[in-house]
């Protein structure tokens, strides 16, 4: 069997197509799902694999489908993020545009141990073309009864539909993104409840990543020993690294969890450009506190990311050379969260345009001494104090860059 | 009924019961702690956007708000720790910071939970360098109500208010951020009979009232309860007026009708026509007592009620039942009507006792009613058949007519009624406003408003709902009470004045 059997972004011609995806030995796992095991099982093998959710927050896929209340007779969905919003992050538009079928047979298996017939996905506006590869894949599908009514001739049905978002970072937090997917305005609900209890619709509802769905069949195809023994302990399978910025080689790296973070930018990307040393590392898009050089010995997992001050997040790796000032990326930082903040709730609202306003006046040239104690104050006040997590990942990169790139920072102050 | 369970938690402390599924802030308040909040609002699910409300919850690694977490058995809260004022001056500062400092000309100064807030919670100094955003800050968003963008502190409580309560929805959220903005949708403007409600619930200036706005401070409001008189329903509201203020002549005495709380009756709201009840009491007022043959000279009511009683006196006691009739109302209270009833039913023996009502109008499927009086079942209870009078039955026999209120002109022309009036030789008007009957009576006495009086209503479901005076009458204003009362004692009779339920 070909390497690309097992990769999530396969090389093979015509990669998104049904055939390709048929002879990489597409559709055999949920057809094993369906046909010759129990519900129950399928969340078991998942938990046992160590899926962690791959949208950022890393929560355990399995464990988080055992919260949808088994059986019932009132509707239950699916809901599949695709919104990805997250800056230095384009990892699910590649399985989206190369490997669909593998998010679609994920997505089947899903359904199917949970109980769930009815699936959304939710594209971010943005990836609008991509979506009609999706919608042709879906169409593939149900044209060979992997999909639709009757699913590989058993009782079990699944109708997926494609929605499309309109552009608003805050409908990737998974409240938002069922708020939109309701026809209103994409802005957080208050946990708890939770979505697998009261989810879309008001019903019980699974949401999960795209590049998690996709590892779904590697797990029930080969089974959790096998995705165990592809990344660590408790943290299983490969990751999609995206890395950009000041490297030599910029793009999608498929490598197992817990990979170093050094080898990954030296080796797989290449390093910097001739002439340029890395200034600073954001590890999981741009949510994820900034490392400086001499932190880059970390492997990539979760935990470890967490352990050092950061996190893996979406694992997208924006690496900062030495010619970019610390400023101009903070400038782009707090513009992004200004822009993104729904308004919804005071912390995120007001402290990120006022973060991004004092950011603005120091590269007017307007700076004042206390300015950067204050910046780290305001972001002190978002932290833990938002009604979602965005507060968080707006304020914890922020304070990050600031405090490890002060000197530079107070320089362009007093200018 | 099935009994509430009840559920023991500690907060700050104390141990406080509270019922099943109620919210923490809920039961700290019940137990006497209050928490600072915005959006939260009784009378909608929690939103928790403000993140004013911000505890301690033991065993949670964040502060969590109160408005949005249920209380649980063995929950330990904490409301004033370190952590937890320090999230609530945050929060203030974050909305100061955008919050224009127009407390001078804001009508909601003296009543703004923001500066209420900042005095008790906040008083820090300003860090805020850099420029605040500019909006718009006076859109009419309907029927008198004008919204200033600069003051919303984006809390919902409107939006919210027109979605769940009204069913309505005209306002919304637009935008997002720094820039996120209440507004109607492609301007159409807020057009049901609760918006009034908005500038109540408003925890700032941000909507404010036209009628209302700039005509006096909140500080020198006297706030004082009743129940509404516009129709049946008889919700509570909070007549607010001032007293030993220097009044110029023709200015305001009452400034505003705001919704009160009844869970039983109208919640938290009241309806736009309620409200605008104010002008009933400040409005085309009936000021002194005016004799026909002398309009200028001055004279108390009591003087002329003597007046009144010689002329019943002088009809022989036998022929009082056909000679002697009044016209009441619905508007009058309970204990006024009993009165009435030992008085003109009992005492005197009339026959031709009718009444006078303003004419019903549609009923809005929410509070109010079809009935444009408060006491429509007080009148039954207190013995009465009311009906109206039939002008030319009256004009023919009739000698002296005693006309409580002027809704006669809502059943008749303004003609008939001078035609009838005018061979009825005694005729007395006791009315609260002025009007086109004023010139047929012979005397007219000046009634207080149902605002002005102490009493009991009977509302639609039965409720029987006692209030007391909630704003002073001008001196010289008399009640019924007060007339009925001196009438009988005038005229000898013994009405039971200690018994008049």
């Amino acid at each position: 069997m070909s390497e690309d059997a097992v990769r999530l972004i396969p090389a093979d011609e015509g990669s998104w197509r049904l055939e390709a995806y048929l002879r990489r030995g597409g559709y055999e796992a949920a057809r094993k799902a369906v046909m010759s095991m129990a519900p129950a099982d399928v969340i078991t093998e998942v938990r046992k694999a160590g899926l962690r959710g791959r949208g950022g927050a890393g929560f355990p896929a399995g464990l988080k489908w055992s919260f949808v209340p088994q059986g019932g007779a009132g509707p239950k969905y699916l809901c599949v993020n695709a919104d990805e919003g997250e800056p230095g992050t384009f990892k699910d538009r590649a399985i989206l545009v190369r490997n669909p079928h593998q998010l679609i047979e994920g997505m089947t298996i899903a359904a199917f141990g949970v109980g769930i017939r009815k699936a959304f996905i939710y594209v971010r506006g943005e990836y609008g073309r991509i979506a009609g590869r999706l919608r042709e894949a879906i169409a593939e599908a149900e044209d060979e009864g992997f999909l639709g009514g009757g699913i590989f001739g058993s009782g079990f049905d699944l109708e997926v539909i494609v929605h499309l978002g309109a552009g608003a970072y805050i409908c990737g937090e998974e409240t938002a993104l069922l708020e939109s997917i309701e026809g209103r305005r994409g802005q957080p609900r208050l946990k708890p409840p939770f979505p697998a209890v009261v989810g879309l619709f008001r019903a019980p509802t699974a949401i999960n990543n795209v590049e998690t769905l996709a590892n779904v069949p590697l797990i029930i195809g080969r089974g959790a020993d096998w995705f165990l023994g592809r990344g660590l302990p408790k943290d299983g399978g490969t990751r999609l690294f995206g890395v950009s910025g000041a490297v030599r080689r910029p793009g999608l790296y498929e490598l197992p969890m817990g990979t170093q973070l050094r080898t990954i930018i030296e080796i797989h990307a290449g390093g910097p450009p001739e002439g340029v040393a890395i200034k600073a590392v954001i590890p999981g898009g741009l949510s994820a506190p900034a490392l400086r050089p001499d932190e880059l010995d970390v492997t990539m997992d979760f935990d470890a990311l967490a352990r050092a001050g950061s996190m893996l997040g979406s694992a997208g790796i924006i690496v900062i050379g030495d010619k970019i000032p610390i400023l101009d990326v903070l400038k782009v930082m707090a513009r992004f969260y200004a822009h993104e903040s729904c308004g919804q709730c005071t912390p995120c609202r007001i402290g990120t345009s006022w973060i991004h306003k004092t950011v603005m006046r120091i590269g007017e040239g307007q700076g004042r001494a206390s300015d950067l104690d204050h910046i780290l104050r305001l972001a002190d006040g978002m932290k833990g104090r938002t009604l979602c997590p965005m507060g968080d990942a707006a304020a914890l990169p922020v304070q990050a860059l600031v405090t490890k790139f002060r000197d530079e920072l107070e320089k362009a102050v007093a200018r | 009924m099935s009994e509430v369970k009840m559920v023991g938690l500690t907060i700050d402390g104390r141990t406080v019961r509270a019922a099943e599924g109620t919210n923490v802030l809920q039961a700290a308040e019940q137990a006497g702690i209050s928490i600072p909040h915005f959006c939260y609002h009784p009378a909608f699910e929690a939103e928790g956007n403000c993140r004013l409300c911000l505890v301690e919850i033991e065993g949670l690694p964040k502060l969590d708000s109160a408005c949005s977490t249920v209380v649980r058995e063995g929950m330990i809260v904490r409301t004033s720790t370190a952590p937890v004022l320090e999230a609530r001056k945050d929060v203030l500062e974050f909305l100061l910071a955008e919050h224009p400092l127009d407390c001078p000309i804001c009508d909601k100064a003296g009543e703004c939970k923001l500066q209420d807030y900042y005095d008790r919670h906040g008083l820090f100094p300003g860090w805020f360098l850099e420029a605040k955003e500019k909006r718009q800050k006076k859109i009419s968003i309907g029927k008198g109500l004008l919204l200033d963008r600069e003051r919303c502190i984006l809390c919902t409580r409107c939006v919210r208010y027109l979605r769940k309560v009204t069913g309505t929805g005209e306002l919304g959220v637009f935008e997002r951020g720094v820039r996120a903005e209440v507004g109607t949708y492609d301007d159409a403007p807020i057009d049901n009979n609760y918006s009034g409600n908005l500038v109540d619930i408003c925890p700032v200036g941000a909507i404010t009232d036209t009628d209302f706005r700039f005509k006096t401070r909140a500080w020198f409001l006297e706030k004082r309860p009743t129940v509404c008189p516009r129709c049946s329903r008889g919700c509570a509201v909070i007549v607010e007026s001032v007293s030993g203020y220097p009044l110029e002549e023709g200015e305001r005495r009452v400034f505003r009708i705001r919704a009160g709380e009844n869970p039983a009756v109208n919640g938290y709201w009241i309806c736009d026509f309620g409200r605008a009840g104010r002008r009933d009491i400040d409005e085309g007022r009936q000021e002194r007592v005016i004799k026909s043959a002398s309009p200028e000279s001055e004279l108390s009511w009591q003087k002329a009620l003597a007046d009144v009683m010689a002329r019943i006196r002088s009809v022989p006691g036998p022929e009082r039942a056909a000679k002697v009739a009044v016209i009441l109302n619905s508007r009058m209270t309970r204990e006024e009507l009993t009165l009435a009833k030992r008085l003109f039913a009992e005492g005197l023996s009339l026959d031709k006792i009718f009444f006078a009502d303003p004419k019903p109008g549609a009923a809005d499927g929410f509070l109010l009613t079809e009935e444009r009086v408060p006491n429509a079942r007080g009148v039954l209870q207190a013995g009465f058949s009311p009906r109206l009078p039939d002008l030319d039955a009256l004009a023919a026999s009739v000698e002296v007519l005693l006309v409580f209120g002027s809704h006669l002109l809502d059943h008749f022309s303004e003609e008939a009624v001078s035609r009838a009036l005018a061979k009825i030789p005694s005729k007395f008007l006791f009315s609260a406003h002025t009007g086109p009957l004023d010139r047929l009576a012979e005397i007219v006495f000046p009634l207080a408003v149902s605002a002005e009086k102490s009493g009991t209503y009977i509302n639609i479901d039965g409720l029987r709902q006692s209030f007391g005076r909630a704003a002073e009458p001008a001196p010289g204003v008399v009640s019924e009470h007060e007339i009925l009362g001196c009438l009988a004692a005038g005229l000898g009779l013994n009405v039971g004045e200690h018994d008049v339920r």
